[in-house]
């Protein structure tokens, strides 16, 4: 990544924290990693201290690749900036979407080719990650 | 809650003056509308022994308004937050009157919301608020920073699935606006808006455009809450409290997983078996209106509506002053003032009152009123008021 694209990126990066470091971690390496509850069996997305659905502490963390595909749950399109660093990012979609193998877990995220026309409820996407620093690389979708 | 129903009422309203710019601290503002209520009421502040407020750490303290009232109080209580905290605080201030731990409670939000901090957002560090909820980092860094982009994802879904359409946000904010032309103090009076306008207006985030969107101003309002039995030695008419579900949640923190799911669907049943009426009882509403949207998802939770013909009803006219459900008759937060809702309760209190008796603005033989609190998909309560 070029010194230049990496001054380009003025928009929040995503904050480790320590419930959410590994699915940060798998991002950076254009993974996703999901946390799974071994007591009730449920993906918990975002990640937290324990088991979202049970409250279970038997939490672990599984690796589901680079493939990964979903359909749009909901969109919004913005056409101002709500937060500092998107100016250049106008109109923005911001998208919910399903994953097509496991439809519990929605994941937020920028539609990169997405538009008030071409996205719709139910539109199939895939996930692509973004090099933002050069350490970092934040997971975002485009249409499949 | 059955055993309290029409035991508590509000007995004074009252509000500081409404701007852009108030020119002087929340503390200033909430003393107005503190003193205001008091004398609705024909009570002296000593008569006020309970005092609560809400906030986003943007007021001040109830001690301090106490405190400047001339009171030493016996109870104090603030809390954070937005939405829905107006019917929690009332049935805080019941529990404690209930147990004998207060008398009457004077409750208030005062803000600055349009000169001081917005609630609209700009100027808050991005990292700030990835860490000021849960889960903030999966929303932040795609840009996803303000309510009406969260709430915006649930209308979208909501709307889809039950053919609602942008005329039929555009007949929340029009019937409204229209309720706003009757009222001097609105921030839209002598701004009326047609539904032409309406649809021609862009949006901001979709399906929002800036009607949608509540305003922001510079205001207080204060209530004040006591006993029924009390409440006859006050000079106004008080208004019963028939029962009220203080605040309740989805369940689930991460409320986008699940976008089919509003707290006020959890709210509704609880509401109708404390205060012992249906939905078909109520004359006249004070629905949380942060968004347009929002009117329309709580229409359906509260049973107002028929669920899939909520957008019939709107577009029929049912929220104006002859509609079946006048709703948010001093304009709303799309048209009146933004207090985080309170503005809505002093209005539902002038209704079920008949305060507005021979003018244009008073909803004819209205006995029963409800009024909902919305902090967001996740939490809200509500309460049903009677004469
Ligand atoms: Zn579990």
């Amino acid at each position: 990544m070029s010194e230049e694209t990496k001054v380009k990126y003025d928009k929040p990066i995503p904050l480790k924290t320590i419930d959410n470091t590994p699915y940060w971690d798998a991002a950076d390496r254009h993974e996703l990693a999901l946390q799974k509850c071994e007591t009730c069996n449920s993906y918990n997305h975002p990640p937290g201290p324990s088991c979202s659905n049970c409250g279970s502490v038997d939490v672990i963390w599984k690796n589901h690749g680079s493939d990964i595909q979903g359909t749009v749950y909901s969109y919004v399109v913005s056409y101002r900036p709500f937060l500092p660093g998107f100016q250049n990012d106008i109109p923005l979609v911001i998208a919910v979407v399903e994953l097509t193998d496991l439809p519990e877990v929605k994941i937020m995220g920028n539609i990169l080719n997405g538009n008030a026309e071409n996205v719709t409820i139910g539109k199939a996407v895939k996930m692509v990650w973004e090099d933002v620093t050069e350490d970092r690389a934040v997971p975002q979708w485009k249409l499949a | 809650m059955n055993n309290i129903r029409n035991k508590y009422a509000i007995v004074g309203v009252g509000e500081s003056k409404r701007s852009k710019n108030s020119g002087v601290t929340p503390l200033h503002l909430a003393l107005d509308a503190a003193r205001a209520a008091i004398a609705d009421a024909g009570l002296e502040a000593k008569d006020i022994d309970g005092f609560m407020s809400y906030s986003e750490n943007d007021s001040c303290t109830p001690h301090q308004v106490a405190t400047y009232l001339g009171v030493r109080p016996g109870v104090v209580k603030e809390i954070l937050g937005g939405g829905s905290s107006t019917e929690l605080l009332i049935a805080d201030a019941i529990g404690l009157i209930e147990t004998g731990q207060a008398k009457t409670v004077l409750i208030y939000r005062a803000m600055n919301g349009r000169s001081g901090m917005r609630m609209g957002g700009g100027g808050w560090s991005t990292d700030l608020l990835q860490n000021a909820f849960d889960g903030g980092s999966f929303l932040i860094p795609y840009g996803a920073g303000s309510p009406g982009q969260w709430f915006g994802l649930f209308a979208t879904r909501h709307m889809h699935l039950n053919g609602l359409t942008q005329e039929h946000l555009g007949h929340v904010c029009t019937s409204f606006y229209e309720h706003a032309q009757r009222n001097p103090n609105a921030f839209f009076y002598g701004k009326p808006l047609t539904l032409e306008d309406y649809m021609q207006t862009a949006h901001l985030s979709s399906p929002f455009t800036k009607h949608d969107f509540c305003l922001e101003s510079d205001e207080a309002n204060a209530i004040i809450v006591t006993s029924t039995e009390r409440a006859k030695d006050c000079k106004s008419t008080p208004v019963k409290i028939m029962g009220m579900a203080a605040r309740q949640t989805v369940s689930h923190a991460h409320y986008w997983k699940n976008l089919d799911e509003v707290a006020s669907d959890y709210v509704a049943p609880e509401l109708y078996k404390a205060a012992g009426i249906s939905p078909e009882d109520i004359d006249v509403a004070s629905i949380y209106d942060c968004f347009s949207w929002v009117v329309l998802r709580q229409l359906e939770a509260y049973g107002l509506a028929p669920k899939g013909e909520v957008g019939d009803f709107v577009a029929a006219g049912n929220l104006r002053l002859n509609g079946k459900l006048p709703t948010n008759t001093a304009g709303g937060m799309l048209s009146e003032g933004y207090t985080h809702g309170m503005n809505n309760v002093l209005e539902i209190v002038r209704q079920v009152r008949h305060e507005y008796a021979g003018t244009n603005r008073q909803v004819e033989n209205c006995e029963i009123g409800i009024c909902t609190g919305w902090a967001g998909p996740d939490i809200a309560g509500a309460m049903i008021l009677s004469k």
